[in-house]
């Protein structure tokens, strides 16, 4: 089987890991919701994304395009939230 | 599902050597709330000085348990929760902690299809939630767990997967070890490999609904393998760890 040996690779994670993250954003469980890549429109599950924790933030990526979903950084004063690569977001009532 | 979810002091109830390097912890939780096998909990440390650190930990115990919950932490080399977790917390102490959360990554016994359960190391362990699940409430659906640990006393969990796999409507348990096998080991010894799956996900059929716990380039190579033996990406449900966690 194929092995990738790129170190961003061998850290990401899958989105669900960012349960608890996006539920202090949001107010609601997250990661069972869908959403559609901006990119390439591929719709799924939020938990499903491609997602890289490591840096300063939070980047969530698509799993069929790898374009990025979601970027999350939190300072202790705010939250910064760039949405620009998902078509919507669903945040159950 | 809307639910009120906040950090909460959790009362360290016991403490179970599992292998060398991993343990369970069984909390007890003031505001429980029945989770869904596969779901986690975030674990959070707080020093003097006010920094933080924090963790997600999978629910190794079945919902079906009520007011507590156990969580299996492999102690990861200069992890900060992981070794606070070993080599600090004794029963009595309390932590603080938040969930069950994670909506994606679960199995609940409604799901009838046959499930494939794969797991590296301590990817074992929400897997090991979904077993206990469907062992509580008498789930009848095919049911087979490949897990692939580095040597024999590294396996989770051994004596109670044996005692499942020869239950009735029981699980097929088969294990590979990657580094060194017990003398007379009847068990695979290699790496999961696109042969290995062929032979456990074959049985279980085109329906199954597959849940690939561990290591990121384990999860990521068979992912990508069982979707060329022709089980849909929809059907299987990933949860990597990466290398480290702390």
């Amino acid at each position: 089987m194929e092995e990738r040996t790129d170190i961003n690779r061998e850290l990401m994670l899958d989105a669900n890991a960012t349960a608890g993250v996006l539920y202090e954003i949001f107010g609601v469980e997250m990661t069972a919701s869908p959403t559609e890549c901006a990119n390439c429109g591929n719709e799924g599950e939020i938990g499903g994304l491609l997602a890289f924790v490591q840096g300063p933030g939070i980047v969530l990526r698509c799993s069929a395009c790898e374009n990025v979903v979601l970027r999350i950084v939190q300072t202790p004063e705010a939250v910064y939230l760039d949405a620009r690569g998902a078509v919507y977001l669903r945040l159950a009532r | 599902m809307k639910q009120t979810l906040n950090w909460q002091i959790a009362a360290i109830k016991d403490i179970k050597p599992e292998t060398a390097k991993v343990k369970s912890f069984t909390l007890t939780l003031p505001a429980w709330m029945r989770h869904r096998a596969g779901q986690h909990y975030d674990i959070r440390l707080t020093a003097e000085d006010g920094y933080q650190a924090q963790r997600s930990y999978s629910i190794a115990s079945e919902p079906e348990r009520e007011g507590e919950v156990d969580i299996t932490v492999e102690r990861i080399h200069d992890g900060e929760v992981s070794t606070y977790m070993h080599e600090v917390l004794v029963p009595g102490d309390r932590i603080e902690a938040r969930g069950p959360i994670g909506g994606y990554f679960v199995w609940e016994a409604s799901m009838v299809e046959p499930l494939l359960l794969i797991a590296g190391g301590s990817g074992v362990v929400p897997l090991m939630s979904m077993i206990r699940h469907r062992a509580a409430v008498g789930a009848k659906n095919p049911t087979s767990l490949l897990y692939s640990s580095r040597d024999f006393d590294d396996i989770i969990y051994y004596n109670e997967l044996e005692k499942l796999r020869t239950a009735s409507n029981g699980v097929q348990v088969l294990h590979t070890l990657t580094r060194s096998q017990p003398p007379g080991w009847k068990g695979y010894a290699r790496r999961i490999d696109p042969e290995m799956l062929k032979e456990v996900a074959q049985p279980l059929g085109k329906s199954v609904q597959a849940f690939l716990c561990g290591p990121t380039l384990l999860v990521e190579a068979v992912a990508n393998a069982l979707v060329k033996i022709g089980i849909k990406s929809d059907q299987i449900r990933t949860e990597r760890f990466g290398p480290t966690g702390g």
